[in-house]
């Protein structure tokens, strides 16, 4: 009983925490600017998330280390502060956006403007990891997430042409503009396959303490809650197709985002965005500031646990205090969240080899996983991912760049 | 030896960050346009609140004037020049309108600036057009 | 027993099973006619940054010398106090005797236990 509870919550916190920031600026972007040509990246960035998060738990429950700590120990410090180095950057921009995002859904709320936001809201983050614990966090904030179903309902009341998104399950090219399809496809990618994850994912199933009979549940919970965040990134694009592509509507700004569900949805549609923005993005938030001081504290060996008194894990509690802090820097001076997000995702997907192709080396290893090791099809899933995000960021990163 | 390098690599990297072209200016320009419109729209049917209304016709008015003053400035083979400029302050003008009557809650004024900015984005759509005929 | 795989960068508990870091380096003494023996498990300090690059190791040693709590160097514990080898080293000592935490206790004393809610409130 008591498993088959932990399933249903695991599954529910999989589709509350999927949508952040990031996946719904690209997506919204993607359907804006493309319609639903690039439904198929965000296909398969769930179908590669599917993949690593179901490895990053089965390694957690059968080896009982989480990622960090078997990278160190099986990679030795010298690699693994170049993996650290390179995660820790990327996770802090995207923290930056993530709490840009509860900012801009504040300031479309109330009229104050985001970088006045700045400092309660890192406030409040760090009041949650601080007085919070593992499961508050984990499942509270997740649960809260559960408004982004919004979107489905959005989507689904301006009736799209079924037959047309399907064929945006396949790639296709655009006519023009081909360097922002190959930047928003490779965002896209960034914003599904987001390292920060499985690194929360797997220290949860340590916290959590999973052993071997976790497994199947592990697989359930990946499947289905990453399939069904993965239906929200779509209902996002989708909604955008249809509400801003016929007006030539361009999402530069979080503004315009913001008019996404008051054609679909009239009455509540604007307020559902600002509040499903406001909780996916500090479920986010209060993930990826565990996952840098995860990070940190796994590598290097200290005490960390989000359950104990901050004083009894204090260079964990440390971390994550002063990543917060430093996050807000940016924000206090207005830079704008929305541009950090794209090219946070954009770098993502630049990095993702970095991150992957030690997991993927460990994930084969007798030592970690015994019998439970990768079979083939997930090395290829996820190898064939890594290698199309790897070379489209490096073909599209600079190209956009050039391109304004 | 260095220096000439370094002279040819900034050079390249020069050529290589081009501005937008005018397709893509008035691109941007219609879409913000149709932002307005598109807020408007949600404001008239009491779905959005003041302040959000008013700061993204503000945003929407200090965007297109950004973006007018760069397009001007460029060749625009197939539009008259002088209309386009024309439309194009007309319709910054009901945008900034727009925003004051939103602060005044005057809904009825409001919808009569709203249906103008209509007629002005379609207006904006047909030199866009005459600019890249679409396929 | 092989030692980078299954010593370097393993992480270290004490007799209490509490968290002591990783080790960072192992000190390993060469006689003229014996087998090489390791003497020593080095923690922290200059040592781990060391293995990456010498000026990072120089960098770690001078911020030590400003801040926190003045240690310099690693920690050293005799390779007699390990008790066991397997997914953790398991030590034969007490954490916070043998200056391994020294950085986790003067940072809970300085910064966390003066926040409130840090903790110590409700340890006392």
């Amino acid at each position: 009983m008591k498993k088959i509870l932990q399933l249903a919550l695991g599954i529910v916190t999989s589709v509350g925490g999927f949508l952040e920031i990031g996946s719904v600026t690209t997506a919204a972007q993607a359907g804006a600017s493309f319609g639903y040509k690039l439904l198929w990246a965000i296909l398969l960035g769930t179908i590669c998330l599917i993949f690593l998060v179901e490895m990053s738990g089965r390694l957690s429950a059968v080896s009982k280390h989480t990622i960090v700590d078997a990278t160190r120990e099986r990679f030795g410090f010298p690699f693994f502060s170049i993996v650290m180095l390179a995660m820790v950057i990327v996770a802090f921009l995207v923290l930056v956006a993530e709490l840009g995002g509860i900012g801009l859904s504040l300031q479309i709320l109330t009229g104050i403007g985001f970088p006045w936001w700045a400092l309660p809201v890192s406030l409040g983050v760090w009041l949650l990891m601080w007085k919070g614990t593992f499961s508050l966090i984990e499942n509270g904030a997740s649960l809260l997430g559960l408004v982004t179903i919004s979107f489905v309902v959005a989507a689904v009341k301006l009736h799209p042409d079924w037959g047309s998104t399907a064929h945006g399950l396949l790639p296709t090219m655009p006519g023009d503009q081909k360097a922002k399809y190959g930047f928003i496809a490779v965002s896209i990618l960034g914003a599904s396959i987001s390292p920060y994850l499985m690194y929360f994912y797997s220290s949860g199933a340590i916290e959590d303490k999973w052993d071997e009979s976790y497994i199947p549940m592990n697989r359930i919970i990946a499947g289905l809650g990453m399939t069904f965040g993965g239906f929200l990134s779509m209902a996002v694009l989708i909604a955008a197709a249809l509400a801003f592509q016929p007006r030539g509507i361009d999402i530069e700004k979080f503004e315009q985002a913001a008019l996404l569900m008051t054609t679909a949805l009239p009455k509540w549609g604007f307020f559902l965005f600002a509040f499903s923005m406001l909780f996916a993005c500090l479920g986010a938030a209060l993930e990826i500031s565990l996952a840098i001081a995860y990070f940190f504290a796994q590598g290097f060996g200290w005490s960390w646990s989000e359950d104990l008194t901050p004083s009894r894990d204090s260079r964990f509690s440390f971390v994550y205090t002063l990543i917060i802090l430093l996050a807000a820097i940016p924000l206090l001076f207005g830079v704008d969240p929305i541009k950090v997000t794209m090219m946070s995702m954009a770098l993502t997907a630049a990095t993702l080899p970095l991150a992957i192709v030690p997991f993927l080396f460990l994930m084969n290893d007798p030592i970690y996983l015994g019998k439970h090791r990768n079979g083939w099809i997930s090395n290829t899933v996820v190898t064939v991912v890594i290698v199309i995000s790897f070379v489209l960021a490096v073909i599209s990163i600079p190209l956009q760049i050039i391109g304004g | 030896m260095h220096l000439k390098r370094l002279l040819v690599a900034t050079l390249l990297f020069a050529l290589a960050c081009k501005s937008p072209t005018p397709e893509e200016e008035l691109d941007s320009i219609i879409s913000w346009i149709g932002t307005a419109v598109m807020a408007g729209d949600a404001w008239i049917r009491h779905t959005t609140p003041d302040a959000y209304t008013r700061q993204t016709l503000e945003l929407s008015h200090d965007t297109l004037l950004q973006l007018a003053d760069d397009l001007l400035k460029q060749p625009l083979p197939g539009v008259d020049t002088a209309s386009l400029d024309s439309v194009l302050t007309r319709s910054r003008g009901r945008v900034a309108e727009m925003a004051r009557l939103v602060q005044d809650k005057n809904s009825p004024a409001f919808n009569n600036q709203l249906d103008s900015l209509r007629i002005d984005e379609k207006a904006v759509k047909h030199m866009a057009d005459a600019l890249s005929p679409k396929q | 027993m092989k030692l980078v795989r299954d010593v370097l960068d393993k992480k270290l508990t004490d007799r209490e099973d509490c968290a002591m870091g990783r080790v960072s380096g192992l000190v390993l003494h060469v006689g003229e006619k014996t087998q090489p023996r390791i003497t020593h498990i080095l923690i922290g300090g200059p040592t781990l940054w060391m293995r990456v690059h010498p000026s990072l190791a120089a960098l770690a040693t001078r911020l030590a010398r400003v801040w926190g709590p003045k240690r310099t160097g690693p920690v050293r514990i005799p390779w007699s106090r390990v008790d066991t080898v397997g997914k953790n080293v398991k030590l034969d000592v007490i954490a916070r005797e043998t200056g391994a935490l020294d950085w986790e206790l003067w940072i809970a004393e300085h910064i966390i236990e003066r926040i409130p809610g840090g903790g110590k409130e409700e340890e006392e």
